[in-house]
């Protein structure tokens, strides 16, 4: 069968990234990968080029205004958003990889493979409301990053976060998929916006199995935003993983899950009431459960990474009280969020890289005294922590003053009051990151450390931690192009809301 | 120099920022001229400042300068890019560029490295004070509110103390708890009136049961007294003085603290009358008890730092309390009683400050005799006591006497006898501000090797007495004439005060229509509608 241009079209932005993932692994095949400069530069070009051009393409799409199809494969607004939003991640994500694989003088070309491989499938997830190419699409990205989590095999405990995130995983797939089952089994079809509607014609709306349905898929997606109590999995991941790959992970797993979800519930089952209804009183409950746990455990890490993980579960609070508020201004703000949150989370986890720590090298004790030595990634790390904190003019303000402002709009003042308790809870983690970065002189031990070793380099990832500042101050500054004409749009044109 | 005449307030707000970011921009070598830079773009705000806004004859209502226009509309909400400057933050917003130059100067070697991070910090925050002063939008304000905390929070953690982590925190997160849950309310408020202005928002406040109003008052109230501060929320102070560098030390008392005041008289009264009027009673007490506690406290400390800190809780009280007086004397008692602070308080930080700095101490018990070894400092310092005490003909007197006479006049149910027991907090000041000044230094020389007046080898140079000497001219200028730094006040808060005690439908005279509003509501005055007879400002002063 041929294709028409417009199903071409849609098909490019998987086609792309995949493509190169095919072209890197040929080129991995060579054994001193590692040791030869040339090889190893034409892989991480290749994959850099991959991304740049699924996301030169899809902004060109987005400009345009054209939303191709192909069957179930809807490159409709939200898609094109999730797809650059993906591209970003990815390119930052490699930027960063090249010098952390370095430092750990672990090269291998299979981890960018997969790491294309993993967008791929990210974009297949956000771009469809047929099941079965959504839960194509979960363990299309899924798979590849149990792999990468685990990428360390010489050491243990990367093993073993793989491991435990594979498990964990794979059961939160299998009821992902019981879920939709139900739903067909209920409704005899796959899509999920026509299930939905045939239920309500059949009146199968107040039927307990169609809950349970619905509450499996939000189950499936709960585990993959790290909400709590499927969030367990988180901190031990990030903590085995490469930085860069837990920057990937904490960013893209996270946006494209709420992406899908929002697809799913307000954009598909949304029209049956009582079930849309429960969920939402699920999700609030659930949003307040990970704020408070997300927060109070990220304030007792030593572990800068696992500090990390709590915190983005605990975003992953405050994006779901964005569902609780359930406008399209607070979904708008969702993706807004979404926006920043990638910028200021590929940034924190850079600047591990950029500041080149390995290994076990990274509690706050390891940071200190590091701003001073280098003021750009200071300055950047400033950025990075106020931002995730919600202070302004940066772009997390933003982001939560679009969400709580929504929520006191529809009458929920008492999560909002959670929320932004919440927020001054964080706000003393995220600055611990800078007291030892600038209040606190480095440890004597350290200094000798520091002397003994060679100066870190690490221009690459210096380079993607600036570009996330950069965004984050954007965010900050020119908060209502990236809000009106960038979220908003994907939530309009593309979801459908408020056409 | 077009846009420059469009935009004044925006130049004279950001150009710290943009001056600041280039001295952080230059490598650490260079950090003496960064300094001098820094101290020179300050200045330079200074005198345009000056030019700018006294040059101007001020507009009918007050407005001196104001800048409006549509920032940007954030899905669904709008916010105006509104700055003005008028009579209610006109000498605010002087005593912040005077005040910026002035400690950059007086702090000049105070500190040892990164004077480069150090100016530019410092430059940034004056954007932020400024920023803060001049809005007219909620928005906006809540913007330039929350970023000064950054700059602070630098400061006072890289170039404090020895406590200065914790100092630092705890300022931070203390002034953050507060401002959040303002956040709240603003947002609650914003949505029924669909954007942040200020006069809409008052009207959509108006519209709703008083128990709401209520709340938002206190979420209002709360945030503006953490940074007053208002006894019970006071303890932070204390710590982040003591630990703040000497420059911030004065900024944060000299600026940020009246930015609560500030908040009160701008916003919180205006926008919530009835509940303003309703809680004022509590406020006043709470005030009373300010006054007190922190003048008993301070005469206690050891550290004369940390007995300057509980003065200003003390001193800020009295601020409150004019406000909450709600009589056109007692609020401009208070308005003047802001600056008579910044500048009385920032006066003794730096005077303290210079002390350290020769001795490395602070203690009390450490000096003695500090007369004989310095008596071109023990003059300025005896000056700058004296007004902080309230002497007649100094600018602490009259700002106190007309918050005390405010709420003497002001009709509540136990208004005089709070007036009493504030006075005696004026005693109070007397008692610990001269037996500090007599133990530092009267008496025989401190002989003892390892005392702090051993240590002091010079009396003042040329810079500290150039930084000193115009202090000293404005402490005895706002104490014989402070007409000159009230007028421009006294047709707002006339205006604001008519208002919050009219009786409803209320007109909402929120800046910048205070001169048609105020007019309107002359005719209800000379109706006899509005009750207590307080003598204006004015009338008293003659």
């Amino acid at each position: 069968m041929s294709l028409t241009p417009s199903q071409w079209a849609a098909l490019l932005p998987l086609l792309i990234p995949a493509f190169g993932a095919c072209l890197v692994i040929l080129m991995s095949i060579d054994k001193d990968q590692a040791t030869t400069k040339w090889i190893r530069g034409a892989m991480y070009g290749t994959a850099l080029l991959a991304v740049g051009a699924s996301f030169w393409y899809l902004t060109d799409l987005w400009r345009t205004g054209s939303q191709p199809a192909f069957f179930q494969l809807h490159m409709d607004r939200l898609a094109q958003f999730t797809g650059i939003f993906v591209a970003v991640a990815a390119a930052l994500t490699i930027l960063q990889s090249w010098d952390h694989f370095h430092q750990e003088g672990w090269v291998k070309g299979e981890t960018l493979a997969l790491l294309l491989f993993a967008v791929v499938g990210m974009v297949l997830f956000a771009s469809t409301t047929h099941f079965v190419v959504l839960f194509l699409g979960l363990e299309l990205f899924s798979i590849p990053l149990y792999a990468l989590v685990g990428t360390v095999r010489a050491r243990s405990e990367s093993a073993e976060g793989g491991m435990k995130y594979f498990l964990t995983g794979a059961v939160a797939s299998s009821c992902f998929l019981m879920g939709g089952v139900l739903t067909y089994g209920l409704s005899g079809t796959f899509d999920l916006a026509a299930a939905a509607s045939i239920l309500t014609v059949q009146g199968l709306t107040f039927d307990p199995l169609v809950l349970v349905g619905a509450a499996l898929m939000l189950l499936g997606f709960l585990f993959k935003v790290s909400a709590v109590p499927f969030h367990q999995w988180t901190p031990d991941a990030y903590e085995a993983s490469p930085h860069p790959i837990a920057g990937f992970m904490s960013v893209a797993t996270k946006g494209v899950a709420f992406i899908a979800l929002l697809r799913v519930f307000p954009g598909s089952f949304g029209s049956l009431g009582p079930v849309g209804a429960k969920m939402q009183a699920v999700l609030a409950v659930l949003a307040v459960a990970t704020l408070v746990l997300g927060n109070l455990t990220a304030l007792v890490q030593s572990n800068v990474k696992r500090m990390l993980a709590y915190s983005s579960i605990s975003h992953a609070g405050y994006l779901m009280l964005g569902f609780v508020a359930g406008t399209p201004a607070a979904y708008t703000g969702v993706l807004f969020y979404l926006v920043i949150y990638l910028a200021m989370n590929m940034g924190a986890f850079g600047l591990l890289t950029a500041f080149g720590l390995v290994g076990e090298q990274t509690t706050f004790e390891d940071l200190r005294g590091l701003g001073w030595k280098r003021p750009a990634m200071g300055f950047s790390a400033a950025v990075f922590m106020l931002s995730l904190a919600g202070i302004p003019p940066l772009g997390g303000f933003y982001g939560k003053y679009m969400i709580f402002r929504e929520l006191v709009g529809t009458g929920h003042v008492g999560l909002a009051i959670l929320g932004v308790i919440a927020s001054l809870v964080s706000a003393y983690y995220y600055l611990r990151f800078l007291v030892a970065l600038f209040l606190q002189a480095p440890s004597a031990e350290a200094e000798r450390l520091a002397s003994d070793r060679p100066a870190v380099r690490a221009p690459l990832a210096g380079a993607a931690v600036l570009v996330s500042a950069a965004i984050v101050l954007a965010g900050g500054f020119i908060q209502y192009a990236l809000a009106d004409g960038f979220a908003k749009r994907a939530i309009t044109e593309g979801l459908g809301l408020l056409r | 120099m077009t846009w420059l005449n469009l935009h004044p307030l925006t130049f004279l707000v950001f150009a710290p920022t943009v001056l600041g970011f280039l001295l952080m921009a230059l490598p650490h070598a260079l950090g003496k001229l960064a300094r001098l830079l820094g101290f020179l773009g300050a200045l330079a705000i200074f005198v345009l400042s000056l030019a700018w806004l006294l040059g101007h004859a001020p507009a009918a209502g007050g407005t001196v300068m104001a800048e409006r226009t549509p920032w940007f509309t954030l899905v669904g909400l709008p916010v105006d890019y509104a700055l003005a400057v008028d009579g209610l933050n006109l000498w605010l917003v002087l005593l912040t560029t005077f005040l910026v130059p002035l400690t950059m100067l007086g702090t000049w070697n105070s500190l040892k490295d990164r004077l480069g991070t150090f100016a530019a910090l410092f430059l940034l925050l004056e954007t932020g004070m400024l920023g803060a002063l001049v809005a007219q939008d909620l928005f906006v304000f809540y913007l330039f509110w929350e970023a000064m905390l950054i700059p602070m929070y630098f400061m006072i953690g890289v170039w404090g103390g020895d406590e200065r982590r914790y100092a630092a925190n705890k300022f931070f997160l203390y002034t953050l708890s507060g401002s959040l849950l303002w956040l709240v309310a603003l947002l609650y408020l914003a949505n029924k009136a669909g954007g942040f202005n200020p006069a809409v928002m008052a009207q959509a406040a108006s519209a709703l049961p008083f128990g709401v109003q209520g709340w938002l008052f206190i979420a209002f109230a709360v945030a503006f007294a953490i940074k007053v501060p208002l006894f019970p929320l006071h303890t932070w102070l204390p710590d982040a003085h003591v630990q703040a560098p000497t420059a911030g030390s004065v900024i944060l008392a000299g600026v940020l603290l009246k930015l609560g005041g500030y908040g009160f008289i701008r916003f919180a009264i205006p926008m919530f009358p009835q509940a303003a009027m309703h809680y004022a009673k509590p406020i006043a007490l709470l005030s009373v008890i300010a006054i007190v506690y922190g003048a008993l406290v301070a005469m206690v400390q050891r550290d004369i730092k940390k007995l300057v800190a509980y003065s200003s809780v003390s001193h800020m009280g009295f601020v409150m309390l004019g406000l909450a007086s709600m009589t056109v004397i007692g609020t401009q008692g208070a308005m003047l009683q802001m600056l008579n602070h910044g500048i009385s308080t920032g006066a003794l930080f730096l005077l303290v400050g210079m002390l350290y700095d020769r001795a490395h101490t602070r203690m009390i018990a450490d000096f003695g005799g500090v007369a004989v070894k310095m008596p071109i400092f023990t003059t300025f310092f005896m000056i700058v006591t004296l007004s902080s005490i309230g002497l007649p003909l100094t600018n602490g007197f009259v700002g106190e006497f007309w918050i005390l006479n405010g709420t003497f006049l002001s009709g509540f149910q136990w208004g005089r006898l709070y007036a009493c027991l504030a006075t005696s907090g004026v005693v109070l000041g007397a008692v610990y501000m001269l037996w500090m000044f007599m133990r530092v230094f009267w008496g025989p020389e401190n002989k003892d090797e390892d005392s702090g007046t051993h240590h002091l080898h010079s009396d003042l140079n040329a810079r500290e007495i150039a930084v000193m000497l115009p202090v000293v001219v404005l402490i005895v200028w706002m104490g014989v004439h402070p007409k000159t730094f009230v007028a421009a006040s006294e047709t707002p808060v006339t205006a604001l005060l008519q208002e919050v005690k009219a009786p409803a439908p209320r007109t909402f005279i929120l800046t910048p229509a205070v001169h048609e509003a105020s007019e309107a509501h002359e005719a209800v005055g000379a109706a006899g509608a509005h009750a207590p007879e307080a003598p204006t400002a004015h009338e008293v002063h003659q």
